[in-house]
């Protein structure tokens, strides 16, 4: 390798990395603000899906959990300064990935609404999870009954036929779960506002 | 621009899409014809990504063929598809963000997609602008065209369904939707253009032996 070798290869790299880093910010500069505003809304629109009665700015968030170690939030949600409920983000370990939930419940903490915001399941079979028919079953559930059972059931939930480990784990390692803490931190703050 | 050149312009398009398919003669980026082609959508969306990346990568690399050093050739025609992916990753997640929401995972893998780096080797490196940029897009629309037609017996015969639209209300055969039914889909549909070819064209078959 000759000197102009070693300087042609400088000059190559040092053009491309220019003209690339160029055109890259060029890119992100006119696309970041949009994608940090679209993911914004459409984290509201997703919380306002499951408390579809509550005010428009009534939907506050309470604080930070980490359910399998990932962040995750939780709401509380308000209409004219009544409290009518709460949402919980939560985390399951599905199948083949983390399976990232939403679920709404009222004062009586009886689950109003559930979900999916993402997950990896087998296709065909878990991923059935993300449709209207297997979230409906979890309308008006409580505590007690939010438990998988295999044959057909009003009282607790049908697992999805074929995906009984995807399903189970939506409702007792996901909402049930995520119920479970979301009694004990409003314990814990209200110990706190009576001191 | 002169008949002559049209015409090579036509026939480099067609050769993308047929004779040097990527999937189905050349078979390379088997990957993502197995990853994303459970959907109709998925196989689409993929492939319109793919076939931008591909495009701008053979301009790129066909301009900047004379300047860049030979001994390090390859790294930069990375340098050059990963800046590219990235637009295609940035641009989608600012304007198409259903789309981004079911293939963006898949993206930012088209970096690795033996393909692209291939037809940058193969034939942008060689060749003038005009005919890097047909070639890219002959062969990204025959990335294109074969994924969809993947994904349209894997979604049909796995789901009952296409384009997230249901045709039966059955699942007539769910393992095309599972991975072993992406290979099954693959192996079949090229066992279908090997007999094809060698029947009516006297090719001989898959894998880069069938020079007409």
């Amino acid at each position: 390798m000759t000197a102009k070798d070693i300087f042609k290869i400088t000059a190559n790299l040092v053009v491309i990395y220019v003209v690339g880093g160029l055109l890259l910010a060029f890119v992100y500069a006119k696309t970041s603000p949009i994608i940090f505003l679209k993911n914004k809304q459409e984290k509201e629109e997703a919380l306002q899906k499951m408390m579809p009665n509550a005010d428009k700015k009534g939907i506050i968030k309470l604080g930070d959990w980490y359910p399998h170690d990932k962040d995750a939030e939780y709401f509380v949600a308000k209409k004219d300064g009544k409290i009518i409920g709460y949402i919980v983000q939560t985390f399951a370990k599905g199948y083949s990935s983390y399976i990232n939930i939403l679920f709404s419940v009222g004062t009586d903490f009886r689950v109003k609404k559930i979900d999916i915001l993402h997950s990896a399941e087998t296709p065909g079979l878990g991923d059935e999870i993300t449709l209207p028919y297997f979230k409906k079953r979890f309308r008006g559930k409580d505590l007690a009954h939010l438990k998988v059972v295999k044959k057909p059931s009003k009282e607790y939930i049908e697992a999805v036929t074929g995906a009984t480990i995807s399903s189970r784990a939506v409702t007792e390692d996901g909402v049930r779960k995520g119920l479970e803490f979301l009694i004990k931190a409003l314990k814990k703050r209200e110990v706190k506002h009576e001191q | 621009m002169s008949n002559e050149d049209r015409i090579s312009n036509w026939q480099l398009i067609k050769n993308g899409i047929f004779k040097e398919n990527t999937i189905f003669r050349l078979v390379i980026s088997l990957c993502p014809s197995i990853a994303v082609t459970n959907s109709v959508k998925n196989g689409f969306l993929l492939g319109v990504a793919v076939l931008f990346v591909q495009t701008m990568v053979n301009t790129t690399v066909a301009i900047f063929r004379k300047f860049i050093h030979p001994k390090i050739r390859i790294p930069i025609f990375m340098l050059i598809i990963s800046g590219w992916v990235t637009v295609v990753d940035m641009v989608m997640a600012a304007y198409a963000r259903a789309a981004y929401k079911e293939i963006g995972l898949y993206i930012q893998i088209i970096v690795a997609f033996a393909s692209i780096l291939a037809r940058a080797e193969m034939f942008a490196s060689k060749n003038r602008v005009c005919n890097a940029f047909f070639d890219g897009l002959g062969s990204g629309l025959g990335f294109l065209l074969a994924l969809v037609l993947i994904s349209f017996f894997r979604e049909l015969l796995g789901r009952g369904s296409l384009w997230g639209f249901h045709i039966v209300q059955a699942k007539p055969m769910l393992i095309f939707i599972l991975p072993a039914g992406g290979f099954l889909a693959v192996g079949l549909l090229m066992a279908f253009f090997n007999w094809i070819d060698m029947r009516f064209y006297g090719g001989k078959g898959a894998g880069g032996a069938s020079g007409h």
